[in-house]
């Protein structure tokens, strides 16, 4: 059986690709053959996190008009192999989105045995985000600890429950899962980031991890890898432990307390 | 009389008597760009706001300026109402509404909104009758998952009850009461169509803005902390020239 996953935000620049491109590389990693399909038609950014922007010919615009069948189009990750990754056009825009062509994809992927297909959303509420979440089963809302990304989140969890299949189809719900990124306990503790607990109470879905702020993950983008592989940074682990109560592991959060720093780099002032 | 008639009485139709619940519109100006530009700054927002109810056009208010109805009716039928009927012109309007295909009802008296001291009704905030009566019970329209930003719920002639959050950006609507029994942080409109008896509930008061009967409030200014974040009920006291009053719940 083939889950469909979103991840989405409505605001940009939250750590949307970031967390499709590890958050796909860990289900991989975890065994599951995995697909991730870039949704953002026209800034296409999700081969260049991957690594491998040199190696797409054919992308998902192609394959909605026929032009390529999925096999020429899905490429292969360097680093998994139970991993594929189908990349937006860059020349086109959303408006080549279509829902049976997406439908048609999705299906053709389930039947070539994918266990889970990531679809990495656009910002924005248009018809790329609402094609990428119309067929989801589930959903990883990636939010910022800054009232401006939880407001966005909030509006697409209206959506989520309004606009997708399963909402229209009077189905299951679909099953969100709240994804913190960019937190920085030490400045939370200032105050100049919104806490855990105030995300929580306006947004009211339940947590699935946090992913601390990091420069990890800016070098992770520059290298073409996904954060998820940047062995021992607090980042992979932050993203391993999502994909591990994903998966329906029980795990405590992590990375949310600040950091108690030593004695001796008190002393010393060191950042 | 009857059973005179009684043999004769035709098999395919039935003459009856019945009565229909009108909205009267009060017109105070035969300015028509006028009142295009304030119908819109009311309702352009709410297009549903009216379901094709029939109107009746009060033309007392207006004394003796000459009105043309053409385009005072195709600037009603935009606002989805169904204008029927006029009341209260002098001779010339009249026949100029019965030309426009307007009933006379000279008894079409519009309800009062509310009962005033005394001065007849200055300045009325809408075209306001009270929601219609229904058949049996209008019961409250209940909404039990959470309200998120950019959604908006409108409980037509009828109270509204949400027992999930309201969340900043979205907009409860409600002809009556509102409840909410969970955060409020949103809009809530209550009395939309005139009732200032109206009344806006919630467990916990944090809203962008609430009204009633158009009476509102913003949260520029911070609500007093014996309300703010707490169980409180907030009321119209004066009418709809009143202030909102908050109250905390016990």
């Amino acid at each position: 059986m083939t889950r469909i996953v979103v991840i989405t935000s409505g605001k940009g620049g939250v750590g949307k690709t970031t967390t499709s491109a590890s958050f796909a590389s860990g289900l991989a990693m975890a065994g599951h053959k995995t697909a991730v399909i870039d949704f953002d038609v026209g800034l296409r950014n999700l081969d260049l996190i991957m690594g491998c922007e040199r190696r797409v010919v054919y992308d998902l615009i192609n394959v909605i008009h026929g032009e390529a069948n999925l096999h020429q189009a899905l490429i292969k990750d360097k680093q998994c192999d139970n991993l594929f990754v189908l990349a937006a056009s860059q020349t086109r825009d959303k408006d080549a989105l279509s829902k049976e062509g997406v439908e048609k994809v999705l299906k053709d992927l389930g039947e070539m045995g994918f266990e889970y297909i990531v679809c990495d959303s656009p910002a924005g509420i248009e018809t790329g985000a609402l094609m990428a979440m119309h067929f989801a089963d589930e959903a990883l809302v990636v939010t910022n600890p800054e009232v401006s990304s939880v407001r966005d989140s909030d509006r697409i969890l209206g959506m989520l429950a309004s606009k997708t299949r399963r909402a229209i189809e009077g189905k299951e719900p679909v099953k969100e899962h709240l994804l913190i990124t960019r937190y920085n306990p030490t400045r939370v503790g200032q105050g100049q980031m919104l806490s855990l607990e105030d995300i929580q109470d306006i947004l009211r879905i339940k947590l699935i991890g946090v992913i601390p702020e990091s420069e990890t993950v800016l070098q992770a983008s520059n290298q073409g890898t996904p954060a998820v592989h940047m062995k021992g940074s607090d980042v992979s682990e932050a993203y391993k432990d999502v994909i591990d109560r994903f998966l329906g592991q029980d795990k405590p959060m992590r990375f949310v307390d600040p950091q108690k720093s030593g004695f001796l780099k008190r002393l010393f002032g060191a950042k | 009389m009857t059973v005179a008639l009684a043999g004769r009485a035709p098999t395919t139709f039935e003459i009856k008597s019945a009565n229909l619940p009108l909205v009267a519109l009060l017109l105070k100006s035969a300015d028509l760009g006028a009142l295009a530009a304030e119908l819109s700054t009311r309702f352009a927002d709410i297009p549903d706001f009216f379901d094709n109810d029939p109107m009746v056009i009060d033309l007392s208010p207006l004394g003796e300026a000459q009105l043309d109805f053409a385009p005072l009716l195709s600037l009603l039928r935009g606002y989805k109402v169904m204008p029927v009927a006029a009341r209260g012109g002098n001779e010339q309007q009249m026949q100029a509404a019965l030309a426009a295909g307007l009933a006379p009802a000279q008894d079409a008296a519009p309800t009062p909104t509310l009962p005033r001291k005394g001065k007849e009704q200055a300045r009325s905030p809408a075209p306001s009758p009270r929601p219609e009566p229904v058949e049996g019970l209008a019961t409250a329209l209940i909404i039990d998952k959470p309200l998120r930003s950019g959604q908006q719920i409108y409980a037509r002639g009828r109270d509204l009850v949400v027992l999930s959050m309201v969340n900043a950006g979205a907009e409860v609507i409600a002809d009556g009461s509102i409840h909410v029994y969970a955060p409020l942080r949103g809009k809530a409109i209550a009395g939309a169509r005139g009732n200032t008896e109206a009344r806006i509930i919630s467990l916990c008061l944090e809203p962008e803005l609430i009204s009633i009967a158009g009476v509102y409030r913003t949260s520029e200014i911070p609500l007093p902390a014996n309300v703010l974040a707490k169980p409180t009920q907030v009321r119209l006291m004066g009418g709809a020239e009143g202030k909102l009053v908050m109250d905390p719940l016990q």
